[in-house]
């Protein structure tokens, strides 16, 4: 083992093991009973849908209709921090919520309000069949509805309607769904990340004067005089009533405090409330004041839009030095530091996002999403960043076990033995962080997107697995999911629909036309240009749309080139601007392509036309062929298989090619991504059979991943075989990111040599180039569930000594028999 | 030296026989005939074909198996649905299974080269390195083709790459010496220590197998030893404490780890696959009860001063 020595050490031994599998029905990870508390009340409150922020927004535009959009924005902005209700919770050690109690759901309806007043009307959010919410009572329905009107032709939703031609509407998710913009067309964009640094040693007061000097410096003879004027006064009139917000919370917590009898909450109270005043007044001093700050100061980009991934930069990095401060100074011990951590952790589950049905299809789950923590990694000489601080992150992370945050490590060859430890002991753990992420790949991708080395190696992963520069860019990451066998379908089907038989782009060819596999190749190639061309020219229409309808001027300030520059971050203050749509399917194409390769053009096994038929019909009454297509005998991605690997490149190639480059209204460019987190499954149900053998309705391949269909699995080979397909293209092309889910059995990660076996595989994974892995480890309940749905868990092996077995193919008897012993393992 | 062997399967990222992540070969043919035996389809030498019937998608709307079949009427058919192949004729089902779109027709045996293993195992040589990894060679009993083991393990040792051989080391001496210079570890079991029990549930003499544990152990070679645990069969007092004076007094107790693996109810869909009856089919378990039992026997080991884990581990985890 090389890199056996590191300093960083958290407030547990770095191998202390955290179990094996994720186990329900806990209420104790925590060592802190503050923190189990806490949690608990999370989990006991409903979501609901508060209607505050939309009152007084509503209230605050129509009082200033003639006003800029900028000056509009910040008027309600602070029309709801001055109003809105405030909430300390029992036990509480930071405050600040997104101008809704906790768990609630606001509503921003500049971007959209159709579908919540049809939903409400129609198919009512207290009876979706998941990510339900719910309405307090028939007057705050009613009223949302009536304020829901007024916005009505007013959000960027109706304008956008109006914008999109019917090539573009054909192809959006109004239409056939091969791409879907929904996440901003309806709402915020979000998926930044602050410059949280500069945050911490300026405060909101260094900000707003910074934005005095910019102002009383502009010039009248510059023609964006006026739009740069509104721009820092609509910042300033924001940071202030950002300031008053926390003034309002310290007097609350001193109203608080004098009402507790408890002596040591009275104490932690006051303590609060001058952290508070500190923080609006100042500077943050110490660790507790910096967490303070970054709480409130993230909560209220929020309450300035929903877009969602509020990502938290480097954490481990940029609050280190309050850390170590407060440490030297001994006014600060790792447990509380740790206790605090948690507590912040709980906290950030708070923020809720109500979103459309359409959009909750493709991106399940009801809170914000995608708020990642960025730990690890190495610094921007290239040194190894890791510290105590990266320690105790994972530590938090293993203690509370929610939904956020994010965590997500950064590997590289020199990242400590220690760290990598107990990376793989939170893993192992199995409740699904953290997720890793590759420097070598990531560093190479961000300088693909013309930033400097030492920039490159500053970058946090924003949302799922987007990369990004805290503080300098604005990468409108996410922008939209693609469903890349959709594409395909036109290729197979002369431009036509399989689902309505229509004309929806151009006739380059089809299985009943083409003489040779260059003619698919090609075709593929103009109906990824065509689609492309769709999509992109519809995202720089929703562009321009936020930049017309929704600036920012509130998270703008944490951009110092708009600050600088007197734009905002909708016009294209920030260093880098980009829009990264990402690729959903990659392999169900590249599959379908191996199919059509071999038995069609190289084995002649059947006919274009026939393979084309069985497709139309859904492989019904093609029996033969269907098992053929999905059997071991053709060549599938995967498997380290050269010829159906090289297919999967070209596609992936094929999108990143057609996305790079393209030209956005920002002053950057589109960049692509190759991830579908899990929007797969409803792509797959709105999209008809595929070449590869899968069934109208079923999932498309995920992310980076292989195929599965309900007749099997088309990697065989075990998990080594598909890292070594998977680091066969050249991950820095998908400057948006790419995903990777791996799954293993509890049973390979047991016991020191299961950890020590798992801790190798990644150390090979880093080495080899990918660049994100995430794992699954099953537990007895997903083999009880695989009983029950066995066509959902086809390619899950139980490996033996010597024996290895897909686990749906065994006997009921014996599959009981594997699931006791495995609970009798730990 | 022989350049082919028959292969019946490889496995990539194998973590049970021997350390880190291996790839695993194994070797087609068994002298022994253990009862237990989870692998039916490595005992015959010869390559075999298996039916699985669940993947068969019917005689009368597939049935392409029988025109590609060298015998015709030999293929058995019951509901529509391809059943047990019968492999005692000598006939090659090669083309059938080439023929059948659905893969239930399963060949067990593959002549392969050393190259052609090697470029297999040579995939993954990064995880070996990771991980004090490599390469085990298993079978079957995998000294029945002991020169082509003797080729691959040189390749392997021109490759730095680590070996393991996993034998029941019913064979001859000269086989194991051979072997020996480009085996960094066996892995060998011990079923039981009475001739005539080993006998019943083997069909093979236990002489020769303790007689090359204890040569092997002489040469201080790396041993990792295991006992098959098998309710009423050698799970008994006697037979432990035999097994135990056995490593102590004969093996100087040179064994890195002995290792219990508790009976499963394993390979039941291959032998029916084969249609060869399961000896096991009888054995009732109260799991929980059979699991207790089997890490008191481990405790005994370990009182004996013998290094005992159940499982295929070689440490013991650290406990919460």
């Amino acid at each position: 083992m090389s890199n056996t020595h590191t300093t960083a050490i958290g407030t547990e031994p770095f191998d202390k093991t955290y179990g094996i599998g994720y186990q329900v029905h806990h209420t104790d990870w925590s060592p802190f009973s503050r923190v189990n508390k806490l949690r608990q009340d999370f989990l006991d409150r409903s979501y609901d849908i508060d209607v505050e922020r939309l009152r007084l927004v509503t209230e605050s535009y129509q009082a200033h209709q003639t006003e800029s959009k900028k000056m509009q924005c910040a008027y309600a902005f602070e029309n709801v921090l001055l109003n809105t209700k405030l909430y300390i919770y029992d036990q509480d050690l930071i405050v600040g919520e997104i101008a809704a109690p906790a768990k609630a759901a606001p509503i921003y309806p500049e971007f959209s309000v159709n579908w919540i007043i049809d939903e409400i009307l129609n198919s009512p959010f207290e009876e979706r069949e998941h990510d339900k919410f719910f309405i307090r009572n028939d007057e705050e329905r009613q009223e949302i509805l009536d304020l829901c009107k007024w916005w009505q032709g007013k959000t960027v939703d109706d304008r956008l309607q109006a914008s999109l031609d019917e090539d573009q509407l054909k192809g959006s998710e109004v239409g056939e769904k091969i791409f879907q913009t929904n996440l901003y067309h309806y709402a915020g964009v979000g998926h930044l990340a602050i410059d949280y640094k500069n945050l911490m040693k300026v405060g909101y007061v260094g900000l707003i004067k910074e934005a005095k000097k910019h102002l009383a410096a502009l010039s009248k003879r510059d023609p964006e005089w006026a739009a740069k004027r509104d721009f820092y006064q609509a910042m300033i009139i924001m940071h202030e009533a950002a300031r008053t917000y926390i003034k309002r919370y310290a007097k609350l917590a001193m109203a608080t405090a004098k009402e507790t009898t408890n002596q040591q909450r009275q104490t932690e109270l006051e303590e609060m409330a001058a952290n508070c005043y500190q923080i609006a007044d100042g500077t943050p001093k110490t660790f507790w004041q910096a967490l303070q700050l970054f709480n409130i100061a993230t909560a209220l980009i929020q309450v300035e839009s929903n877009g969602h991934s509020i990502s938290y930069g480097r954490m481990d990095q940029w609050l280190y030095p309050y850390y170590e401060a407060d440490m030297k100074k001994a006014t600060l011990t790792k447990d509380f530091a740790l206790e605090l951590l948690e507590v912040e952790y709980v906290k950030m589950n708070n923020p809720t996002k109500l979103k459309d049905q359409g959009s909750m299809a493709v991106r399940n789950g009801r809170g914000f999403g995608g708020e990642s923590l960025t730990i690890g990694g190495v610094d921007r000489d290239g040194n190894d960043a890791t510290n105590d601080l990266t320690m105790l992150m994972l530590e938090g992370s293993a203690h509370t076990r929610m939904m956020n945050p994010w965590v997500c490590v950064r590997m590289h060859e020199n990242t400590p033995y220690e760290l990598k430890m107990k990376v793989v002991e939170c893993i192992r753990a199995g409740y699904g962080h953290p997720k890793l992420y590759n420097d070598a790949p990531a560093i190479k991708a961000m300088m693909r997107k013309g930033m400097t080395l030492a920039e490159a190696r500053d970058y946090c992963v924003v949302g799922c697995v987007e990369l990004s520069l805290p503080g300098k860019e604005y990468g409108w990451h996410d922008a939209a999911y693609v469903n890349t066998p959709k594409m395909m379908e036109m290729v197979l089907n002369g431009g036509r629909s399989f689902n309505t038989g229509k004309q929806l782009g151009p006739d380059t060819g089809s299985l009943d036309t083409y003489t040779s596999f260059d003619e698919v190749l090609a075709s593929v190639d103009q109906q990824f240009e065509y689609w492309t061309d769709q999509m992109c020219s519809s995202l720089n229409i929703i562009d321009a749309l936020h930049r017309e309808l929704k600036p920012l001027p509130y998270v703008s300030a944490f951009f110092g080139d708009c600050m600088d520059s007197g734009k905002d971050l909708t016009e294209g203050g920030a260093k880098y601007n980009g829009i990264g749509p990402q690729a959903s399917g990659t392999a169900t194409c590249a599959d379908s392509l191996a199919t059509i390769k071999q038995l069609v053009f190289e084995d002649k096994y059947c006919s274009g036309s026939e393979l084309l038929q069985a497709i139309k019909d859904n492989w019904e009454g093609h029996d033969v062929l269907y098992a053929m297509v999905n059997s071991s005998k053709v060549h599938h991605y995967g498997n380290d298989d050269d010829y159906a690997d090289e297919l999967f490149k070209y596609m992936f190639e094929c999108y990143c090619r057609h996305i790079t480059g393209r030209k956005n209204l920002r002053g950057g460019d589109f960049r692509p991504g190759v991830y579908s987190v899990n929007a797969n499954v409803a792509m797959g149900m709105n999209t008809h059979a595929s070449a590869d053998g899968r069934k109208k309705g079923e999932a498309i391949s995920d992310n980076m991943g292989p195929v599965h269909t309900d007749a099997g699995s088309h990697d065989i080979c075990g998990p080594t075989a598909l890292v070594n397909s998977l680091a066969k293209v050249d991950h820095s092309l998908a400057t948006n990111g790419t995903l990777m889910n791996l799954r293993f059995p509890q049973d390979a990660v047991a016991g020191i040599q299961g950890r020590n076996n798992l801790l190798s595989f990644i150390d090979a994974y880093i080495a080899k180039g990918p660049m994100h892995v995430q794992f699954n480890i099953m537990s007895s309940e997903t083999m009880r569930a695989a009983q029950k749905k066995p066509e959902d868990y086809k390619d899950m092996l139980v490996r033996v000594a010597g024996y290895s077995a897909y686990f749906v193919e065994l006997g009921k008897p014996l599959q009981k028999d594997l699931i006791q012993r495995t609970e009798l393992s730990f | 030296m022989a350049d082919k062997g028959i292969v019946f399967d490889v496995q990539r990222y194998t973590i049970h026989d021997g350390p880190g992540l291996r790839t695993e070969l194994f070797l087609k043919g068994c002298p022994l005939r253990c009862q237990w035996c989870s692998n039916p389809e490595s005992w015959a030498p010869a390559i075999e074909w298996g039916a699985y019937q669940s993947k068969c998608i019917s005689l009368s709307k597939c049935g392409l198996c029988t025109p590609a079949c060298p015998v015709k009427g030999i293929l058995n058919f019951k509901r529509d649905k391809l059943t047990a192949i019968d492999n005692s004729k000598q006939v090659d089902y090669t083309d059938c299974e080439k023929a059948c779109p659905a893969d239930a027709i399963k060949q067990w045996g593959k002549t392969m080269s050393v190259s052609e293993c090697m470029t297999i195992i040579c995939k993954d040589k990064s995880y070996y390195e990771q991980s004090g990894g490599g390469v085990t060679v298993s079978g079957g009993e995998a000294l029945l083709q002991s020169e082509f083991v003797l080729s691959l393990f040189k390749a392997c040792q021109k490759e730095g790459i680590q070996t393991c051989c996993e034998t029941t080391f019913y064979a001859d001496w000269k086989k194991v010496e051979a072997l020996i210079p480009y085996t960094d570890i066996w892995i060998s079991d011990i079923k039981h220590m009475d001739p005539m029990i080993h006998r019943q549930y083997t069909s093979g003499d236990n002489k020769i197998i303790l007689e090359n544990l204890k040569r092997l152990t002489d040469l201080k070679q790396e041993l990792i030893l295991r006992i098959p645990v098998i309710p009423n069969v050698n799970d008994d007092r006697t037979n432990i404490e035999a097994t135990a004076d056995f490593i102590l007094n004969e093996l100087h107790g040179r064994v890195r780890t002995l290792q219990l693996l508790s009976f499963m109810r394993l390979g039941v869909e291959k032998y029916q696959s084969l249609n060869i009856p399961y000896g096991m089919e009888g054995i009732e378990l109260d799991r929980e009860a059979f699991q207790e039992h089997v890490a008191e026997i481990a405790a005994y080991f370990n009182r004996r001063g013998i290094h005992c884990l159940v499982g295929t581990k070689e440490q013991e985890d650290t406990k919460e």
